[in-house]
């Protein structure tokens, strides 16, 4: 069968714009309703989506939010709001983020664990760390760690989790009521770990999950970020702007996960799109002004500081070019992004706020349903992606429009599923399940001349 | 006639409470790690209008590895804020409880999945505080040892605090939702925290909005000093292993007279004994039963069970009919090992019948005998001050808890003694809890 796209849908709260809450067709308590969140994975399960993505940070991170109370700052904590998801679903995935910087890898191993065993075999864990002063302020810690830090511990974390993940073999649980054996002791594996950040005896005490390991996600493209994705990631989330960084991106790291011993197709590079979609243009357009028209000023300019890494921009014209930052200070990938595309474009601080509102960094694609899969074909086959995470400006509606104008169009072009096939969202993915650490299939030998 | 009623939680353990429990004939496949069991059990309990499910809790594998290893479910669970919240969109009304320790998670993370779970379950979520005393949960958290008890406890003690204080973050009326004014939130009804403590500082504010309940109801299970203490300032209800009559009334007592000092009224706290009931056409009847669990216990097991109970002291090689030996408290759970002390010496027991004991009833109060005579002795220690409710811990699954369900519960029913509907639909409702006001309703937030 002839390679097909991967799409998600990233979920936040009601959409990927700020002014998405206003919008007329949404809920403005939808962030913190249930029902929201259980008709999006309908609709997202109706459009045959792969996966279902909750995003996270541990704390108001913007403290101009804080302050100015013009965005939804409060919702669901995402694996407890995916367990309440996974018995109303059947096959979508079932993605949540979760920080390897304030977390215990023994905790979120056992809980995506249970996930997956709920959704039986759909769960998926979003590799993050934590980058943000106001979530140490959470955590009892007064400096951020640095990043190479933090991520030496991902890298650790990660590996511990999968660790814990093969305590069980899959045949461990026989359950033999006759004999009174429960499992066969040596079916059951202690990880013994001992590292730099972490000691671990395990076993965990879930047993081993259906997709063997949840499926593992990651998203940072800075260089660490990158590294650590190649090593593990087997979905992975990207900001990328035109075609040629896309293809860039998705070279490297393909090439860079097979230095690192894995194959060019153990990875998924799928990445974010926000899409307005209209049966003609001007539809669209029109659409898309609404939307504008609803970005408050204050918003939009304390977004643009928090994407800067909190620089101050009070003071500053808003009609003027983005001024010369600040030296010396570390700026994230997704920050050098946003200056690159405002000297690229020459852009005044409010366009730079009103593109960084809409899709922060993200392409942003207002078009007819022949436009927007133009676009996705281009990318799919011209390597710079094997899918996308969609991610709708105001919810349900930009996604419903997704599902019911695009989705045929991609299905027309035979560039997507017309029907769920495989049982575990690895299957779906066109993953292989993980073999144990215990069990590894034999190596091939190899004869020296 | 609007008299006190007991209060009843459903204690849910893979394939139930005994430890061959998994061996019996109707057991499930798999109890511990099938949705579809606790999924029957929580729809089962909600029918006949339990107050909540309770999901206990331990980060470990429970047993060492020796020739015990693989002779019980006990290893293999969900994790319970994953299951219960699973549960929680196929139950209405039921009241749902899981246990999460202070010892090895960040008061952060507790805050706001028990504050998601309540939104999810719209008002019926609930926090079993621990402390975590097993040394197998240490060493899943890179400590070689536990931490000291009274230590254990400081920590916990300051870690409600933080929770309590960032389920304030948001008033109740902070989400405005005014889309004309583009204002999500009232900036002055959010609250930061920025608590400065001996274990924690957190500044806050907490991403999720103020719980339906205000804070999801606060249980505590350990019943040392230490633990009661906790309780008396923060527990809404209590677990408690309590064996007879006399010495629940003392314990009820006890805590009971704590509250005052913390300027609470004796009803804002539940105390809810353990109990293991099985339900025969006679008491003798309801023994055999009993009896046929107690067979399938393996001598493995049986030792290794023993040893946990009395804090790691192996008593296998001792002779099985000498007396219990005097044994000093370890770092782990004192209040049961103290129970079971005290216990093995006012009945003069035998190393053999304290082996048979816990591995019948887990130090747990058992009753054994018909609907009629378990509803008497549940209404006794209601009526005579020893107990404001019962949390069933039925010795096998599904079998032991439908027949309390199906043959005791309509005894109480008759008595007046348990209700026949929800008359809300919050646990705190159930329970007769006052929802808590936040810290910033009477002064004002600070700007």
């Amino acid at each position: 069968m002839s390679r097909t796209l991967h799409l998600g849908v990233f979920v936040e709260t009601t959409g990927r714009h700020l002014a998405g809450w206003r919008h007329p067709d949404v809920d403005p308590h939808a962030p913190m309703r249930f029902e929201h969140y259980r008709q999006l994975v309908e609709i997202a399960e109706r459009g045959l989506f792969d996966l279902f993505f909750l995003a996270d940070g541990l704390a108001v991170r913007d403290r101009a939010a804080e302050r100015l109370g013009r965005t939804p700052k409060a919702h669901f904590e995402p694996l407890t709001l995916l367990s309440a998801l996974a018995p109303l679903t059947q096959h979508i995935g079932l993605i949540a983020t979760a920080s390897t910087t304030f977390n215990e890898p023994w905790h979120l191993a056992r809980k995506f664990a249970s996930l997956d065993h709920l959704s039986q075999g759909r769960a998926g864990w979003n590799i993050v760390t934590s980058s943000s002063q106001a979530e140490a302020d959470n955590f009892s810690l007064a400096t951020l760690p640095t990043p190479q830090d933090r991520y030496r511990r991902a890298s650790e974390f990660v590996d511990v989790v999968r660790g814990l993940w093969d305590s069980w073999d899959d045949d461990a649980l026989v359950a033999d009521q006759q004999q009174g054996l429960y499992f066969p002791p040596d079916r059951l594996h202690t990880l013994n770990h001992q590292g730099e950040f972490f000691t671990i005896r395990g076993p965990l005490t879930v047993s081993r999950a259906p997709q063997g390991y949840p499926l593992l996600v990651q998203a940072g493209s800075s260089a660490q970020g990158i590294e650590l994705g190649a090593k593990y990631g087997e979905v992975i989330y990207t900001a990328q702007t035109t075609l040629a960084d896309a293809q860039q991106f998705y070279r490297e790291i393909k090439s860079l996960a097979q230095q690192a011993g894995r194959q060019a197709e153990d990875l998924r590079v799928l990445p974010g799109l926000f899409p307005v979609v209209a049966p003609t243009r001007s539809e669209a357009e029109e659409k898309f002004a609404e939307l504008q028209s609803l970005l408050h000023p204050e918003v939009g300019l304390a977004q643009l500081e928090h994407h800067l890494g909190g620089v101050d921009l009070a003071g500053y014209d808003l009609d003027g070019l983005l001024p010369e930052l600040p030296p010396g200070r570390e700026y994230t990938s997704r920050a050098e992004l946003l200056i690159n595309i405002a000297r690229r474009d020459k852009l005044t601080i409010r366009q730079l706020y009103q593109q960084v509102g809409v899709a922060r960094g993200h392409p942003l694609l207002i078009g007819t349903p022949a436009d927007i899969a133009d676009f996705m074909e281009s990318w799919f086959h011209e390597g710079g992606a094997d899918g996308f995470n969609i991610m709708p400006g105001w919810l349900p509606g930009g996604l419903n429009d997704f599902v019911n104008l695009v989705v045929p169009e991609l299905q027309r072009r035979g560039l997507y599923r017309t029907a769920y096939q495989g049982q575990t969202l690895r299957e779906r993915m066109g993953f292989k399940r993980p073999a144990s650490r215990y069990h590894q299939p034999e190596q091939e030998i190899t004869h020296h001349g | 006639m609007s008299t006190k009623q007991m209060h009843l939680g459903a204690f849910l353990q893979d394939a139930g409470h005994h430890i061959a429990a998994w061996r019996h004939p109707d057991a499930p496949v798999g109890a511990g790690m099938n949705f579809d069991h606790f999924h029957y059990l929580a729809r089962r309990a909600e029918a006949a209008k339990f107050d909540m499910i309770f999901l206990g809790d331990q980060m470990t594998f429970q047993y060492e590895e020796d020739e015990s290893l693989g002779r019980t479910s006990r290893g293999a669970n969900f994790d319970p804020l994953t299951l219960l919240s699973a549960l929680a969109v196929s139950t209405r009304d039921i009241g749902l409880i899981a246990t999460g320790s202070t010892s090895y998670n960040e008061p952060f993370n507790i805050a706001r999945k028990y504050s998601s779970l309540d939104h999810i379950s719209k008002g019926r979520a609930g926090w079993n505080v621990v402390t975590s005393w097993t040394g197998g949960e240490a060493r899943n958290f890179n400590r070689n040892e536990v931490m000291e008890h009274g230590l254990r406890y400081q920590r916990a003690q300051e870690f409600v605090e933080v929770v309590k204080g960032l389920w304030d973050s948001w008033d109740s009326d902070a989400l405005v939702d005014d889309r004309q004014q583009g204002l999500f939130f009232d900036p002055s009804r959010l609250h930061r925290l920025d608590h400065q403590g001996e274990f924690f500082q957190v500044r806050g504010p907490l991403t999720i909005s103020r719980a339906p309940q205000g804070y999801p109801v606060i249980v505590q299970a350990g019943s040392s000093a230490d633990g009661q203490t906790l309780a008396a300032r923060h527990a809404e209800v209590i677990f408690t292993a309590q064996r007879n009559l006399a010495e629940a009334q003392k314990f009820y007592r006890e805590v009971k007279s704590q509250l005052a000092d913390w300027g609470r009224d004796p009803d804002s706290l539940k105390i809810m004994p353990g109990i293991f009931p099985v339900v025969g056409e006679s008491a003798a009847h309801a023994r055999e039963k009993f009896e046929q669990l107690q067979e399938l216990v393996s001598p493995e097991i049986g030792w290794a069970v023993l040893a946990r109970h009395l804090g790691g002291f192996d008593l296998s090689e001792y002779s099985p009919d000498d007396p219990v030996p005097d044994l000093p408290l370890t770092q782990g759970n004192q209040s049961r090992q103290a129970l079971l002390l005290a216990f093995a010496r006012r009945e003069n027991l035998t190393i053999r019948q304290l082996y048979w004991h816990v591995n019948g009833t887990r130090g747990h109060w058992a009753v054994f005998g018909t609907a009629e005579e378990i509803a008497d002795t549940l209404e006794t220690w209601f009526r005579e001050g020893a107990a404001d409710g019962f949390n069933i811990m039925a010795p096998w699954l599904p079998g032991g808890l439908d027949e309390f369900i199906d043959q005791v519960v309509p005894v109480l029913q008759r008595r007046g003694l348990f209700r026949t509907e929800y008359a809300g639909s919050t646990l705190r409702e159930h329970l007769g809890l006052q929802i808590p006001e936040s810290r910033y309703t009477t002064h004002k937030a600070v700007t």
